[in-house]
């Protein structure tokens, strides 16, 4: 990981940038930023793969500027990162005067000439492959491993300068050729190495020996999901949930706020502070201070995710969840690195009297409707539990129900909390990895269907 | 639009070759885009400008693809050649023969105002379509772009693109009596060309349908006549692209062969057309510089050929086509449809449904088709309207259109004269569609 004194954007002339921002927040209520964003992806395609170049890489840096007034929105962003660039953006969002001349501040951002290397990314099949061989397993695999890299400077037109930030990032895909239906599963980490091909080994071999499992029948009863799929499963139905905006098409967010929506046992967080320290964030992509935020405190509603757009005029929400999908896009409110406080249940526990129900270690795909509140989230494979264990494979199946009735079907907490990368989320077609740290979870009485 | 590369794009070219890369090509775009969204709670307006180059390079042993943000720079930093060596076209010299650039490419992009009153007018009609409807988000985008492309084999080329894409979300009802929403996805060259009225009248129809479940007394399987929309048509048209395109495809539509030799009906006639006239992926040459033509797949349902590049064409009956497309700067080259559509008839929509004694008219997918090309089938949930004696008797949604591929495609009885293009992988456009063989399954139905 790039060293702090490395930051690309160390020597903006914030302030000289935060003056100029200043001027176009004219009316009271106003808030305008520039965004400054350096992204390097570095990418190994499967050895076999398309014919195509090898080792491949993007470097890519810019700028936006934003004003928001009153609920609107007015957002320039430009491919390079120059004073006249710069000026030009702001000219762009300017309400008043857009045919003024706006300040050139300086802008010294060293140009990215450092060589291309990425051994651990290099090297990563490899180590998949024996740690699939020592699990006594074989099938071909065809894995595409990216290592994402991006550095932040947000400045706001205010006198105090949020820090750069710095992400650094690994992604997985593995395609799944005995599973046409299923195509690919995915993961993020941190960091690669022999924990991280380890922890893939273990899912992939369990896809491939459940691949000829039949799904299951459809039936209500016990599901037990394993830390992996119970942070996937808390990204639908909370963190999405609580977002302000998700929850502004059902209501107003604010009367969100201490409704009960699951069992007391259930107490989640977003802290973007205590995720992996790769991906740690001091400030938001706003500039904002994030929070160790409450979304469920016992079971209640706390505080919602916002950004400064929706948290702007409300006593309720605040903000420090603004995130956007790099400097095209505008920001809104999402989740970060979900926590989940564990429980006081071991594995035994978890799966007692779930004859008949399913462990589900691993989940696909999930989707949320924020007008109805529906929810589904899909699993490649489970196994079935029977004498309180996990025993045969099974096949896909799916989750479904409203998040009240789910969350409310959580009848216990794992007491082992894992760090589990929750994956990449698309909500508004703006992808962004997202974490979590997360026990297992048991629910009971809920509707799986093949 | 082509000739000697700019000097940009030569220093490039020469700093690989001093690198000892002897294949290498290099790409630049440029555009500028404006980007309106509305919803029930803000209004976003962005004025962006992109600009940013690909690099494919390599040796005898190995290659690279390196691309990012301004202008490229003429000694790397490159990555070290690693994989497949690549092959790079040689160059066309009918590349952008008969081009000329469509009048509408200097269009103005579509102002602010101008762009959002476009979203009101297509919440205006919807609500005075349906009671109860209303947009729940839209998106308009607008773009321009100039794009230019050199290869150490001599190729050297410079196009435009012109594009604007249009996404709606529509719902029925609000807060505990929320109802179905329906999202709709167009592009056209330009954002004046979106007809509110029309698309207003889609969402409706969509809504109305959805809203109502699958009809009184479904036994769970039917096996009427259909007739489909050409949404839904160029949905599944946009699915068999395995089937059309690629040097592979050949042998993935073989099995669909009947008797006397058609993979298809009669009525089906399939095309993809780089330079389709009014067609919103345009252009005189693909993301290789190689020349774009019209290549007829299928005729009276007869298989001619698959869609293939230059370097992909086995046997003389494949002749290539510039149809290796890039998504953007970011993204290598591949082999993709432009305006891969089937070729409308002479027959009115209207009059096809009038037609039916007893079916369906369904309107449009409701989720993604699942098509297994090994196996030769497919499914999609599907929305529409029960039929009969011509006229619309009940709403249907929650089933699902299956069967298998060869029905589907040797079912087409009828194509109507309505042809109308979509975005998916590539435009793809079909016109209403007559169709038979098909089974509609209830959700009670097993698969």
């Amino acid at each position: 990981m790039p060293a702090p004194s490395d930051h690309p954007f160390a020597h903006l002339d914030t302030a000289a940038v935060g003056r100029a921002v200043a001027q176009i927040a004219e009316r009271p209520g106003d808030f305008a930023d520039a965004f400054f964003e350096r992204v390097e992806v570095v990418e190994l395609p499967p050895d076999d793969g398309d014919g195509g170049p090898g080792i491949r890489v993007r470097r890519e840096e810019g700028l936006a500027v934003r004003l928001v007034r009153q609920g609107r929105c007015w957002l320039a962003a430009r491919d390079d990162i120059a004073p006249q660039t710069f000026s030009e953006a702001l000219r762009r969002v300017a309400r008043v005067m857009p045919a003024a001349a706006y300040p050139e501040p300086r802008l010294d951002v060293e140009p990215d000439a450092s060589p291309v290397e990425a051994p651990e990314v290099l090297e990563l099949p490899a180590q998949v492959q024996r740690a699939v061989r020592a699990r006594r397993a074989a099938f071909p695999l065809r894995l595409t491993v990216r290592r994402h890299r991006r550095w932040v400077q947000v400045v706001r037109g205010e006198p105090v300068v949020p820090a750069p930030e710095t992400e650094e990032l690994y992604s997985v895909a593995a395609e799944l050729p005995w599973s046409p239906g299923a195509g690919r599963w995915g993961a993020l980490f941190p960091a690669l190495g022999e924990a991280a091909a380890s922890r893939l080994a273990d899912a992939l071999v369990d896809l491939f020996r459940a691949r000829q499992a039949p799904p299951p029948e459809p039936f209500r009863g016990v599901v037990v999901l394993g830390p992996a799929a119970a942070a996937v499963f808390l990204h639908e139905a909370v963190a999405h949930a609580l977002e302000a905006d998700v929850l502004a098409l059902g209501g107003d967010p604010e009367a969100a706020v201490g409704v009960r929506l699951g069992p007391e046992s259930l107490s989640v967080l977003d802290d973007p502070a205590t995720a992996p320290e790769p991906v740690r964030r001091r400030t938001d992509d706003e500039g904002r201070e994030v929070r160790r935020r409450w979304l469920l405190r016992a079971g209640e509603v706390g505080d919602p995710l916002a950004d400064a757009t929706w948290a702007a005029g409300s006593e309720v929400l605040s903000d420090g969840a603004g995130r956007r999908g790099g400097r095209h896009d505008p920001p809104g409110p999402r989740s970060t690195h979900l926590e989940l406080l564990p429980g006081e249940l071991d594995d035994e526990a978890l799966l007692a009297d779930g004859d008949g129900g399913l462990w589900l270690a691993e989940a696909g795909r999930g989707a949320l409707d924020p007008r109805t509140g529906t929810f589904r989230l899909d699993f490649p494979a489970g196994r079935r539990i029977r004498g309180g264990a996990a025993a045969e494979p099974t096949g896909p199946c799916r989750l479904a129900g409203t998040v009240a009735e789910l969350l409310a079907a959580v009848s216990g907490v794992g007491r082992e909390a894992t760090a589990a990368g929750a994956g990449w989320c698309a909500k508004g077609g703006q992808k962004l990895p997202v974490w979590a740290t997360a026990p297992a979870l048991r629910l009971e009485g809920v509707e799986v269907t093949a | 639009m082509s000739g000697a590369p700019g000097p940009r794009l030569a220093a490039v070219l020469a700093g690989l070759a001093r690198r000892g890369l002897e294949e290498a090509e290099v790409y630049a775009k440029r555009g500028r885009s404006r980007r309106l969204r509305l919803d029930a709670f803000t209004r976003v307006s962005q004025l962006d400008e992109e600009e940013g180059w690909a690099v494919r390079a390599g040796t005898r042993r190995g290659s690279l693809f390196a691309a990012g943000t301004g202008v490229p720079p003429p000694d790397g930093p490159w990555p070290e050649p690693d994989g497949r060596p690549i092959r790079l076209p040689p160059p066309d010299d009918d590349a952008g023969a008969g081009w000329s650039a469509p009048a509408d490419f200097d269009a103005p992009l579509v102002g602010e105002p101008e762009g959002f009153e476009l979203l009101a007018a297509i919440g205006r009609e919807l609500a005075g379509e349906l009671a109860g409807a209303r947009l729940l988000s839209a998106t308009l985008e607008d773009g321009a772009s100039e794009s230019e492309l050199a290869n150490a084999r001599g190729t050297a080329a410079r196009w435009r693109g012109r594009v604007a894409v249009l996404r709606v979300e529509a719902g029925l009802g609000a807060g505990a009596a929320a109802g179905p929403t329906a999202v709709v996805e167009l592009a056209e060259r330009e954002a004046r060309r979106f007809a509110p009225r029309p698309l207003a009248r889609r969402l409706a129809d969509r809504l109305t349908a959805e809203a109502a479940g699958p009809p009184e007394g479904f036994a769970g399987r039917d096996r009427g006549e259909l007739v489909l929309a050409p949404p839904l048509a160029a949905r599944l048209l946009a699915a068999l692209v395995p089937l059309l395109v690629g040097p592979a495809a050949a042998d993935r539509i073989a099995p669909l062969r009947d008797r006397r030799g058609r993979v298809a009906g009669e009525a089906v006639t399939l095309v993809d057309d780089g330079r389709h006239p009014g067609g919103a992926l345009t252009a005189p040459v693909d993301g290789e510089g190689m020349s774009t033509r019209r290549v007829v797949l299928v005729e009276d349902g007869r298989f001619r050929q698959p869609l293939v590049a230059w370097d992909e064409a086995r046997g003389r009956e494949a002749r290539p086509a510039g149809c290796r497309r890039r998504a953007g700067w970011r993204d290598l080259p591949a082999t993709a449809p432009s305006h891969l559509y089937l070729v409308p008839g002479e027959a009115a929509p209207a009059g096809l449904v009038a037609e039916l004694a007893r079916g369906y008219y369904l309107l449009d997918a409701t989720g993604p088709p699942a098509v297994d090309v090994a196996a030769g089938r497919f499914r999609v949930p599907v929305c529409g309207f029960a039929v009969e004696r011509g006229r619309a008797s009940a709403p249907v949604a929650g089933v699902t259109l299956a069967g298998t591929l060869q029905a589907l495609l040797h079912g087409v009885q009828t194509a109507a004269r309505d042809l109308a293009f979509f975005p998916y992988d590539g435009m793809v456009g079909a016109p209403t569609l007559r169709v038979s063989g098909l089974e509609l399954r209830g959700p009670s139905a097993s698969p």
